[in-house]
């Protein structure tokens, strides 16, 4: 299985910056789909096959919490796997999100953090794909 | 603001510019050319119970190493890029240091970085309320927080980062 993953973030630097850390996991990645905002995002997880969401929280138009509580409430989209990246701070947002059943990874975030990340939510182990050596943390190499 | 204020800014600005950018960064006093311009600035308006702005000033030679860490060697070639990671590095800061400073039960909205290419301060008549000053590579950064207002709240709530 390789996925399709869509980031949703208002900084196209941060969007690159996730890209190439999933591009170098070891991850197997079919494809990466970029929005600016929540409302964009809504559209393409409309059109395209998503596995993987990747979404930051304080966006214009509409932001990350308003776009997840929009995807847990369609039948289409509840079971998403959902990642927050972000420098969200409040503890009352933050646990509402992972309420929403989101994993969160704070800016800054190491390469490594947002692989293992997103092996867990996943459910993808190392030992499934890439064999027990394959992504160690010392492998990730910027 | 206290010395821990300028503690806080200072733990945000080291650990962002580490992992965000893979820049260590280093006391003034020790980098061999400290006149290097500040002449790249991205400020980050925040608004809440406190409402400020948060400014990185950089050397613009540092511009694209920045950018290229962060994205790779073909993404930093653009200007715009460029600019938008040392927004980011402003954003990241500012969203990192607000709840460290005014507690996680505290809820801030961040407006998006904005690039400013002059050398205008935050707002006139305004002075920044802390600011760190790093070498970094051959160049230099800085971070400095202004607080409009709000101070009256900070001091009530958190008083160990509101005195002098």
């Amino acid at each position: 299985m390789a996925f399709n993953v869509l980031i949703v973030d208002d900084s196209a630097v941060m969007r690159a910056m996730i890209g190439r850390t999933l591009r170098l996991s070891g991850l197997p990645i079919a494809s990466i789909l970029e929005a600016p905002n929540g409302e964009v995002g809504l559209r393409l997880l409309n059109e395209e096959w998503v596995d993987l969401l990747l979404l930051d929280v304080n966006m214009p138009v509409m932001n990350g919490e308003e776009m997840l509580r929009l995807i847990r409430a369609d039948e289409r989209t509840r079971d998403l796997a959902v990642i927050i990246v972000s420098t969200e701070g409040s503890g009352t947002r933050l646990a509402a999100l992972q309420a929403m059943g989101a994993a969160i990874v704070h800016k800054p975030f190491p390469p490594e953090t947002l692989r293992d990340t997103i092996l867990r939510v996943t459910g993808v182990t190392d030992v499934e794909y890439y064999g027990t050596a394959a992504a160690t943390s010392d492998s990730l190499d910027f | 603001m206290s010395n821990t204020t300028e503690q806080l800014l200072r733990q945000a600005t080291v650990s962002t510019f580490e992992e965000l950018a893979f820049l260590f960064l280093e006391d003034e006093c020790a980098i061999p050319d400290g006149d290097a311009p500040l002449d790249a600035i991205a400020a980050v308006d925040f608004h809440g119970p406190m409402r400020g702005r948060l400014l990185i000033r950089a050397s613009s030679n540092l511009l694209p190493v920045i950018a290229s860490n962060m994205m790779g060697e073909d993404a930093a070639q653009h200007r715009p890029m460029q600019r938008d990671a040392l927004g980011e590095i402003a954003n990241v800061v500012c969203g990192n240091l607000l709840p460290m400073l005014a507690g996680s039960e505290a809820e801030f909205r961040l407006d998006a970085p904005q690039w400013r290419a002059d050398m205008t301060d935050a707002r006139d008549g305004d002075a920044s309320i802390t600011r760190v000053r790093f070498g970094v590579e051959d160049g230099r950064a800085q971070a400095e927080l202004f607080v409009f207002t709000g101070l009256a709240w900070l001091a009530a709530t958190r008083p160990e980062h509101a005195t002098a």
